[in-house]
């Protein structure tokens, strides 16, 4: 039928307004969950380069604190099960002009992980530089991390903003720079089915050391729990002001069409096939809404990754899941915006509706 | 339709309107309501067309209560047509269109042939502010009409027409009578009782008088 476009030009004011509101709080969910997202994924995406399980220091808050003991390395890969252990540091330095960098120190078994694009991995002082920093930095000879000159020896391309945007270096280099011996091991496994087994005999080994795979690893790690809170309250927030926003402008409209409605039941039309008319109003703007806020989040997803100042460490992507939840928000949005006042109008008696307001 | 009021009563807040209303209206008949402006004949005629619920007293139509004939849009929508004292079309939509909301499925065809009866069957595309008062209101009649109910409301169906038109809808009003519809007609207008055959006369919110022809 043509009578829900019909409706929406003759309240063409209102209905831009509810368009409007839509989109801004579509879009915030949008954005708020791809970029938290985003960084979720990137981390977990390098921990889960060759590890299928993670060694830390026992009941460290971030792995940045973790500092264990290198020798460990050596009884791990030989236990039952293991194909290879690798360590990492996991460090953050300025690097000038940028104030923070993310500094991986690893084994040299790890540096094959990174796809040189141009030079050779580094030795004893020097590093790899990330494409993005290195493209930053105006593609550096050298770079200084804590008074001392490190040479670049090659840079590397990764699709994990934090790794594009870092620094990386030999394990010995890492230690000395962050005074650790190393901040946490990598383990790939042969077989899987021996996970149980090795976290157990990592466990008997020391005291200090606390085994996870790396998916309970990432299930359980703080920062990501703090970062996906963060993002679903504001997200939930987001959604909220939605649908209040939707309510209050659909209070208004249902008053001002009071009339119309009152003249829709007296013709014998039914409250839920006034209801439906409505909603189909809604749901118009609503679908409207989700593709403009899609749109625009695309766009400013697509900004962020290029913006220098984020050196991609901030990298949303829109997966489907996300496009289908915050598809599901949208018409859920609409729906209750509409319900509540409609259903409200609808226990009113029409000869009351019509002379309360006209058509 | 036998439509049968007893005991009626209507409050706005604590202004009470209507003070004990018993009435009786014939199948087929054509009853006018009369009386002074704030007497309470649109009070009347919208808890008799089931618009508005009084809040004392009971209606029945052909003996049975309201809640008897079961949902009450299918009631109104098979059984009742009402004329507003204002034509009240729906803006955004075409005259005809407005007539077209309200025809049930095997009316549709009717559509035309009641426009044309009604003299304004070349004004189906204008929306109601493109047209004059007098055609508005042919169109809300026709609305009312469409679905062929046993019971038309009128409320001052003539307020804004001139002689000539108002006498023209008043003559189609008994053309439908004979054809076995009811209609309830409220006005101010005197002439109308030239084409009822009952006359209820309505002051201060009560029955002052029926008369029969
Ligand atoms: N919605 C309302 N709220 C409060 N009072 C109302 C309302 N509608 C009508 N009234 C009052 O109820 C009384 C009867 O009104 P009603 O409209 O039934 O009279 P009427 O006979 O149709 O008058 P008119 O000939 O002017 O149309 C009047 O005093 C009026 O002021
Ligand atoms: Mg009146």
């Amino acid at each position: 039928m043509i009578t829900p476009l019909k409706a929406l030009r003759k309240n063409r004011f209102k209905t831009a307004l509810i368009f409007i509101s839509m989109s801004v709080s579509i879009s915030a969910i949008f954005l708020i969950s791809a970029i938290s997202g985003g960084v979720v994924s990137m981390y977990s995406a390098m921990l889960k380069t060759d590890g299928d399980i993670i060694v830390t220091q026992k009941g460290i808050a971030d792995t940045f604190f973790s500092d264990i003991n290198r020798s460990f390395a050596e009884p791990i890969a030989k236990m039952d099960g293991v194909k290879e252990v690798s360590a990492l540091i996991l460090g953050a330095a300025p690097v000038e002009p940028l104030p923070i960098v993310g500094i991986y120190g690893v084994s040299e078994g790890r540096f094959n992980s990174y796809h040189l694009t141009q030079g050779r991995y580094p030795k004893r002082g020097e590093v790899l530089l990330g494409s993005k920093i290195d493209a930053t930095l105006k593609h550096p000879s050298a770079i200084v991390l804590s008074k001392k000159t490190f040479h670049v020896s090659g840079v590397f391309k990764s699709k994990i903003g934090f790794e594009d945007g870092g620094v990386v270096m030999g394990l010995d280099d890492g230690g000395e720079l962050f005074h650790k011996s190393t901040s946490i091991f990598l383990v790939s496994l042969n077989d899987l089915s021996k996970s149980d087994a090795v976290l157990k005999e990592i466990g008997m080994l020391g005291s200090d050391l606390e085994a996870k795979t790396t998916d309970s690893f990432i299930d359980s790690y703080n920062q990501f729990k703090i970062i996906k809170t963060s993002s679903d309250v504001i997200g939930a927030m987001a959604f909220l002001m939605g649908i209040l926003g939707i309510v209050s402008m659909m209070s208004m409209v249902v008053n001002d069409r009071k009339g119309e409605f009152g003249i829709m039941r007296s013709i014998g039309l039914s409250p839920s096939v006034i209801i439906f008319k409505l909603l189909s109003e809604t749901l118009i703007i609503a679908l409207l809404a989700f593709a403009v806020a899609w749109g625009v989040s695309e766009g400013v997803l697509e900004l962020i990754k290029h913006a220098d100042k984020f050196q991609g460490y901030i990298n949303g992507e829109i997966t489907a899941i996300l496009l289908v939840k915050v598809f599901v928000v949208s018409v859920v949005m609409a729906l209750i915006g509409t319900l509540m006042p409609a259903i409200y109008a609808s226990r009113i008696d029409p000869m009351s509706l019509i002379q309360k307001g006209g058509a | 339709m036998k439509i049968v009021a007893t005991g009626l009563e209507h409050y706005y807040g604590h202004e009470q309107v209507l003070r004990g209303i018993e009435l009786s209206i014939e199948p087929g008949s054509f009853t006018a309501i009369i009386g002074e402006s704030g007497s309470g004949k649109t009070t009347l005629l919208s808890i008799l067309s089931t618009l508005l619920r009084p809040s004392k007293g009971d209606v029945t139509y052909d003996a049975k209560a309201l809640s008897q004939w079961g949902s009450i849009d299918a009631f109104r929508r098979r059984h009742i047509g009402f004329v507003f004292q204002f034509h009240y079309l729906i803006s955004y939509l075409t005259l005809r269109e407005n007539i077209a909301l309200a025809a049930m499925g095997e009316f549709h065809d009717q559509i035309d042939p009641l426009m044309a009866r009604l003299g304004i069957e070349r004004l189906g595309m204008r929306y109601s502010d493109e047209v004059s008062g007098g055609e508005r209101q042919r169109a809300a009649i026709a609305r009312s009409l469409i679905n062929r109910p046993s019971v038309v409301f009128a409320d001052e169906p003539t307020g804004n027409l001139d002689t000539k038109n108002a006498l023209g809808v008043y003559e189609l009003f008994r053309e439908f009578s004979r054809e076995d519809t009811t209609f309830i007609v409220a006005s101010h207008d005197k002439k109308i009782a030239d084409f009822a055959d009952t006359i209820i006369e309505m002051e201060d919110g009560v029955v002052k008088n029926i008369s029969k022809r």
